[in-house]
């Protein structure tokens, strides 16, 4: 069975000469279809790198990586935009919504960049916003929602189109407790109803009992995990 | 705990009891078309919502247009005003002087030209004209110049037009003239009825023109006679013969006829032809299109500064944004399309926001002495100029794009 996320060997080395620095020393890492897996550690660990790598915004120095057995370390830099609209949904530690556009419209924006015509994507942008508890808040920009729902809408775009990989970096960590909790619990919910399979990089162990797996990187690389 | 070995199914057990089809990779990108159309919305929604911004922008391009026009308008106003008296003496060819580059007198020409225009077979009528510079004394001891018109009565051509007091015909009646109703100030309170000494004759005011003046002191007419007297011009002499073509004759086929018929002694135009030599004079061989044409390409220059440091600083004040879209799939060429469209906006509306605020100012500061001038095909060629020149300003923008990394969303 192919495996949604399969790193192999994933070498980072951030600089050259005497400044280079090794962020991550090869680094082992799989995700299965549908998994919902939690990659936590110490700050400086390297998480963020490897989420990048993995979401196709920055190459590995060495090793492999595929998403749904498509190889997609070694691509040429003009591939990458390509590789992150077939495979990758995004949710940011800041949620990173285009402020001058509407919740419905920052949803859009990313389904019509998955192929999607500007009709269809605004009524699947209002179905979502619907999903995430937001079908009152279409029409609201980003400096009119609360942080859990703007982190709420991150998610549905996030999930819009369908992708089958979601990448979240510490979407919790500019939430309290609850709004968090919230986020995540839905963004696990509508995973797993559609099939995405999840890496959610967290600090915050009050959420760890959300996930499938929780994979432990330290000083650039994997030291355990545990479920 | 297990170290890098893939986990157990605790995960598969914990979600729900059938587990749904894993998501596939998504089929198609949008097309060209739907990428254009979300980038220009996204484009116009983020220049709308930095109002302030958007307003810098646009300042720089209407101060570009504004700046521009108003030089280039000078420029055409000066131009036209060198040809006034050709475009308005109802003449289709000119037999001037040889060597000719403008409307002024140069060595009279022989009457043995206007003879033989005459007879020529196209030929409607032919008229001498006398041109010459003569000072009016003024009531308080001073001297004024103006640029004298004698034209032959009964007038066929050449006469004064837009006349807002008296006729034409006054002309006839001895030692009288006609003046420039924007200098009667200047020539010391003129009336009609006034006298002054012109050249040492008194002459009496016969009548008024409006706007007669052209880059030279304004236009003062007499009859023929008179004007040869003041000018001191020998009878058998003239400064031009003016040629009216008969109805469905080419001037320039006229202008070459007669040419040919009276040889090297003269220079003879169609009117067309003539104004443009003198355009070229005025460019080729006066400072009048360097100055003209570096203060026009300084407004640019600094409308070009303006848009390329506004659209540059919208984009680095919004950089988490665009590392957004690019984290999100959209290409540098994506993001050149949205720059594209919000630069032609900034064209468009700047455009319109000067052209109608120059137009104003050319309606306020019109004067007989000066005009500022536009053509239609001045407002065009500003649509065109400067939405050439936002797509280009925006390049700097562009290139700090091009360089961004979609990795800092995640920094
Ligand atoms: N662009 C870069 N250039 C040089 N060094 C970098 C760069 N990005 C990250 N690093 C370094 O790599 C190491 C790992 O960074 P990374 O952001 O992956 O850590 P992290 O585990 O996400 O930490 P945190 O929990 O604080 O977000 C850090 O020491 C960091 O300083
Ligand atoms: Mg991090």
């Amino acid at each position: 069975m192919t495996l949604a996320i399969e790193a192999r060997d994933v070498v980072k080395t951030y600089g050259v000469g005497d400044a280079a620095t090794q962020v991550l020393r090869g680094v082992d890492f799989r995700v299965k279809k549908g998994e919902f897996v939690f990659l936590a550690g110490p700050s400086g660990s390297g998480k963020t790198t490897l989420l990048s790598i993995l979401g196709c915004v920055l190459t590995p120095t060495s090793g492999d990586v595929s998403l749904l057995g498509t190889r997609v370390s070694g691509r040429k830099e003009s591939e990458l935009p390509g590789l992150r609209v077939a495979y990758l949904g995004f949710i940011f530690q800041g949620h990173n919504l285009i402020a001058s556009l509407t919740a419905a419209q920052n949803i859009a924006l990313q389904l019509e960049l998955r192929g999607h015509s500007p009709r269809e994507a605004m009524k699947e942008a209002e179905s979502l916003l619907d999903r995430v508890g937001l079908g009152d808040r279409t029409h609201h920009k980003p400096g009119e929602l609360s942080g859990g729902q703007r982190q709420r809408v991150s998610v549905a775009r996030a999930l819009a189109g369908g992708p089958p990989i979601i990448l979240a970096d510490e979407p919790t960590a500019s939430l309290d407790a609850q709004a968090g909790l919230l986020v995540t619990e839905m963004l696990r919910e509508m995973a797993k109803e559609r099939g995405h399979s999840v890496v959610v990089v967290t600090h915050d162990n009050r959420i760890y009992h959300l996930a499938d797996r929780v994979v432990q990187i330290e000083d650039g690389t994997i030291t355990g995990e545990s479920s | 705990m297990t170290t890098g070995v893939f986990a157990s199914d605790a995960g598969d057990a914990r979600a729900a009891v059938s587990p749904p089809p894993a998501a596939a990779p998504l089929p198609s990108r949008a097309s060209l078309a739907v990428r254009w159309r979300a980038m220009a919305r996204t484009g116009l929604r983020m220049m709308l919502h930095d109002k302030l911004k958007m307003l810098g922008t646009l300042i720089g391009v209407v101060f570009a247009v504004i700046l521009a026009n108003q030089q280039l308008g000078t420029f055409m106003g000066l131009l036209q005003k060198n040809v006034l008296f050709l475009r308005n003496s109802g003449a289709d060819v000119w037999i001037a002087p040889p060597g000719t580059t403008q409307f002024q007198s140069g060595k009279p020409i022989s009457d043995v030209a206007l003879m033989r225009a005459r007879v020529m077979p196209d030929v409607e009528w032919a008229e001498p004209l006398l041109l010459g510079s003569v000072t009016v004394a003024t009531p308080v001891g001073g001297a004024e110049p103006v640029t004298l018109i004698g034209v032959r009565l009964p007038i066929k051509g050449g006469g004064p037009w837009n006349m807002v007091a008296g006729t034409p015909e006054v002309l006839a009646r001895p030692d009288t003239m006609i003046f420039e109703d924007a200098d009667r100030e200047k020539l010391g309170g003129l009336n009609l009825g006034s006298v002054r000494e012109v050249a040492g004759h008194k002459v009496t005011v016969g009548g008024f023109t409006y706007g007669l003046i052209p880059f030279a002191p304004s236009f003062a007419f007499a009859s023929y006679d008179l004007a040869r007297e003041l000018l001191k011009t020998p009878r058998d002499r003239m400064n031009f013969v003016m040629v009216k073509a008969k109805p469905g004759t080419d001037p320039v086929v006229l202008a070459r006829a007669l040419q040919e018929n009276l040889g090297d002694e003269v220079k003879v135009m169609a009117k067309d032809d003539y104004a443009k030599t003198v355009y070229g004079y005025l460019l080729r061989a006066t400072p009048l299109g360097i100055t003209f044409g570096t203060s026009t390409l300084f407004g640019l220059i600094v409308g070009f500064v303006i848009v390329s440091l506004s659209m540059f600083s919208a984009v680095v004040d919004n950089l988490r944004e665009f590392g957004t879209l690019k984290a999100l799939g959209t290409t540098t060429a994506d993001l050149a399309k949205l720059l594209f469209v919000q630069s032609v906006a900034y064209a468009l509306v700047g455009s319109t926001i000067g052209l109608a605020l120059v137009s104003n100012l050319a309606n306020a500061i019109r004067s007989p002495r000066l005009a500022l001038v536009l053509l239609p095909q001045t407002f065009g060629a500003t649509f065109f100029v400067m939405t050439a020149l936002c797509v280009i300003a925006s390049s700097l923008a562009l290139l700090r794009l091009h360089r961004l990394e979609p990795a800092m969303v995640f920094r």
